[in-house]
């Protein structure tokens, strides 16, 4: 059995791969310019969870119903165990072996996002949006582990569940054989700018424009609410930018210069004032769009990143809120 | 009826009414758990996604900071509620408006508007 998939090895495979690792392989077989990187799949999770005997602990907690003030405690207590408990030497030395190539191939100074990407993602009875944790800019082995704990852990985070508590209340049953969370390892890409591309615009529901948020540094803090980014519409059928609206831009997240992880810092006053896109900047983003708008047959939410004037696409996904 | 802020509208253009409701943690969802239904919940830059266990009791949402690409907008519009991204309050002290009745309106193009009642 395999606990790790390259991206150049692997097939989309949502229970293998969680919703947002199968979509990230779509992209990576389509020939889309994306980080390389990884995937501890959940054949790992679930091996985990087992010589840990955390499955367990795990059914023991949640099978009592739990009051909405006991979330804390008891995802706090979840939380501990998955970072307490040893992980399988099988995945950790697959981890390693793939790890060190990255390492040879990038060079020692790259680091790596770590994604949770469970298998319930986006499915229909059990939208889990808005759960997904990202770890950025982990540069060695340990952080990489730790953070790949974290995501995992992450499926019984106190908002979790509440939301299980509030499915068992609406009649649906929540199995905890059924929870998987694969874990996508990607070199970090250090963007100037970064955002989301509707390549419909979701506030008007209008078919023929495209809607761009952007900002300077990376893109969590659009998807985060940490600020106002500027806001785009552009023409679908052919290329021309029909508003601009500049956001405030007050912070941006950049990697740590001095080590692992994110720094959340003030925007220099100059970058406020300016669009953080330039119209070139926008004829690329107006074409990869209308590429993966055509290749996946609908309109796409796509998250991108702009490092020296290269667009890296990290995720792409249907809207799912069009009106006809 | 007072108006006390407007941003971009990024969601369905109904014209909601409800008691807004401050929420700054997670413990302040798990305290409305019960009681979420019809509020109109509104939140800064601090811990947006928590919002997503109860946002179906909702009636809208509203936030200082984000645009229509961000999470809240998203499942925001996911629920068919109304939401207003990136609003400029006509106040400084927003805890005050926790149990205040208010309205959020469309303005017909792009912007929502959140007024008070009464």
């Amino acid at each position: 059995m395999s606990y790790v998939e390259l991206f150049s090895k692997t097939t989309p495979n949502k229970s293998l791969l969680g919703g947002k690792g199968s979509n990230l392989i779509k992209l990576f077989n389509l020939g889309i310019k994306t980080p390389l990187g990884f995937i501890v799949n959940t054949n790992s999770y679930t091996k985990f969870l087992k010589e840990s005997h955390l499955k367990d602990e795990l059914d023991l907690l949640l099978k009592k119903t739990y009051a909405p003030n006991e979330v804390l405690e008891l995802s706090n207590k979840i939380n501990d165990f998955f970072i307490d408990s040893e992980v399988p030497k099988v995945i950790t030395e697959e981890i390693k072996r793939v790890f060190s190539q990255h390492n040879e191939q990038f060079g020692e100074r790259v680091s790596f996002a770590v994604r949770s990407s469970a298998n319930i993602e986006d499915s229909k009875d059990f939208s889990f949006a808005g759960q997904a944790e990202s770890y950025l800019c982990n540069k060695t082995f340990n952080e990489i582990i730790l953070s790949m704990k974290k995501c995992w852990a992450s499926l019984f985070s106190p908002q979790a569940l509440l939301y299980f508590l509030q499915m068992r209340r609406s009649g649906k049953k929540v199995n905890l054989k059924d929870l998987k969370m694969a874990v996508i390892v990607q070199k970090m890409v250090n963007p100037q700018v970064s955002g989301v591309l509707f390549t419909s615009n979701v506030i008007n529901n209008d078919l023929n424009q495209m809607l761009i948020n952007s900002t300077w540094g990376l893109g969590e803090t659009i998807t985060n609410n940490t600020v106002i980014p500027d806001l785009i519409i552009l023409k679908k059928e052919k290329f021309e930018v029909l508003k601009i609206e500049l956001g405030d831009k007050q912070k941006m997240l950049i990697p740590n210069p001095e080590g692992s992880f994110t720094l959340l810092v003030e925007t220099d006053p100059e970058s406020k004032r300016i669009c953080s896109l330039n119209d070139h900047q926008l004829l690329q983003l107006h074409k990869i769009g209308s590429i993966l708008e055509k290749m996946f047959e609908y309109p796409q939410d796509i998250e991108w990143a702009i490092e020296n004037d290269e667009i890296y696409i990290l995720q792409s996904r249907p809207i799912t809120t069009l009106k006809n | 009826m007072e108006k006390i802020g407007e941003g971009l509208s990024c969601s369905t253009k109904t014209e909601v009414t409800g008691e807004l409701v401050y929420i700054k943690t997670i413990q302040d969802v798990i305290d409305l758990f019960d009681t979420a239904s019809g509020k109109i919940c509104i939140v800064d830059d601090a811990g947006i996604t928590t919002l997503s266990p109860i946002l179906s009791e909702l009636a809208g949402t509203v936030c200082t900071t984000g645009s229509a690409g961000s999470h809240l907008a998203i499942v925001s519009r996911e629920f068919g509620l109304p939401c207003i991204m990136g609003i400029k309050l006509f106040t400084n002290d927003i805890t005050f408006l926790t149990g205040k009745k208010a309205k959020i309106v469309h303005d017909g193009y792009d912007k929502g508007l959140l007024y008070l009642l009464d």
